[in-house]
């Protein structure tokens, strides 16, 4: 028999064995390098910010795809898991503003272009303007307005001198008013008889009564003060 | 309409209100004012009526009529007149000629205008206020409507129909 052919045979029998031996061996032994390796030290050697600066970051980049990880992100869904409402609460509004340039912002603002983009006339036709008439209180408005001074700083009283009666005009005027005055004196006087305030003649008939007295001297409109009375005393 | 006394002063220019009474019930002075002007109108135009007859009759018959201011034909005829004359005003625009002076004016009681029978009613109702020494007057001083028997009757009410706010207007206006 060969004697190379006999080693060669008994060499194909012993390397299995021997092979599995070996790896067994050097699988313990990394075990135990490992285990006995301080990664927190060795990580503490190494200087990160000279193996980031080695690093380009411009070409990582660009072999990244964004748009291909976009699209694999379901941002429908990621928003739905989002609670917004307790991320409002988190959000310091005030610190938010404070830190805000409002006059700048202001001064960026284009307001004459806004204003011309706004279609005045079609705001207008949407309003209703009887709606908004209905809703102001026209007598408190009237009651408002200083009579004496519009009339002494507009032509509104040429107006209406050109517009009235003469001297015919002014002593009606007169007359009336002097009825009136005496009419007023007696309900006062009969008034203060009968221990009642007086804040003028009462009516008018059939509606309400124009507010021409104090707050705390009221009376339901279109209520005599003695209403109920009227009929026994007449 | 003003209330005070002072600003109607004889010498001083028209009244002046800082508000109007313009629809509330008149008082009782504007009401018994505006009755005396129109007693006399009615007596003036009756006179100037009982005159004219008796120049007429003495132009075209010569006869001379001699009326008797106490007679009974003559008292029927100017109660007859007067009842013309109120219920006539009073049913076409609410005011009698004094009524309109005084600015004051007879409407329903709801503030409506009054109707021809309210106002024929009123006025045939008008003598019952004078009874018992004018009692039934008392109703527009003291009643909450100032109403008087005649205007409970006949469902009236006598308002101010006055703009005195108006008349302040043109007071300011010329000074």
């Amino acid at each position: 028999m060969d004697p190379v052919a006999r080693l060669r045979s008994v060499g194909e029998r012993l390397a299995p064995p021997l092979e599995a031996r070996a790896q067994a061996v050097a699988a313990r032994a990394v075990e135990l390098v490992v285990s006995s390796l301080d990664v927190n030290g060795l990580v503490d050697r190494v200087d990160l910010n000279a193996l980031l600066s080695r690093i380009d970051i411009d070409a990582l980049v660009d072999r990244v795809d964004i748009g291909r990880i976009l699209d694999r992100v379901d941002i429908d869904k990621i928003l739905d898991r989002v609670d917004i409402d307790a991320l409002l609460d988190r959000i310091d509004m005030d610190r938010v503003l404070a830190r805000v340039d409002v006059q700048e912002l202001v001064r960026q603002v284009d307001v004459n272009e806004i204003a011309q983009q706004v279609d005045v006339d079609g705001i207008i036709r949407k309003v209703d303007i009887d709606a908004v008439v209905d809703r102001v209180d026209l007598n408190e408005a009237a009651q408002r307005i200083d009579v004496d001074e519009l009339v002494e700083k507009t032509d509104l009283g040429s107006i209406i001198a050109r517009s009235s009666s003469g001297f015919a005009g002014d002593l009606l005027d007169v007359i009336r008013g002097k009825a009136v005055a005496v009419d007023d004196f007696i309900a006062r006087s009969v008034a203060r008889l009968r221990r009642r305030p007086y804040t003028g003649p009462p009516g008018p008939p059939g509606g309400p009564r124009p507010d021409v007295s104090p707050p705390d001297q009221l009376r339901p409109a279109g209520l005599a003060p003695d209403e109920p009375k009227a009929t026994a005393e007449s | 309409m003003t209330a005070r006394t002072d600003d109607t002063l004889p010498s001083k220019p028209p009244p002046v209100a800082r508000e109007s009474y313009q629809g509330h019930y008149a008082g009782f002075v504007s009401r018994f004012l505006s009755f005396v002007v129109d007693l006399i109108v009615i007596t003036a135009i009756f006179l100037i009526v009982l005159a004219a007859i008796w120049f007429s009759a003495k132009i075209l018959t010569g006869t001379n009529i001699a009326f008797n201011h106490g007679g009974i034909w003559v008292l029927i005829g100017y109660v007859v007149w007067a009842f013309i004359y109120f219920a006539r005003s009073w049913g076409a625009n609410g005011r009698t000629a004094g009524m309109a002076l005084f600015g004051v004016q007879v409407v329903r009681g709801d503030g409506g205008d009054v109707n021809e029978r309210q106002a024929a009613l009123r006025t045939l109702a008008f003598p019952l206020s004078f009874l018992f020494l004018g009692l039934g007057f008392l109703g527009i001083i003291f009643g909450g409507r100032r109403r008087a028997l005649h205007d409970v009757i006949a469902g009236t009410a006598v308002i101010y129909c006055w703009d005195a706010r108006a008349a302040r207007l043109r007071y300011l206006s010329r000074n």
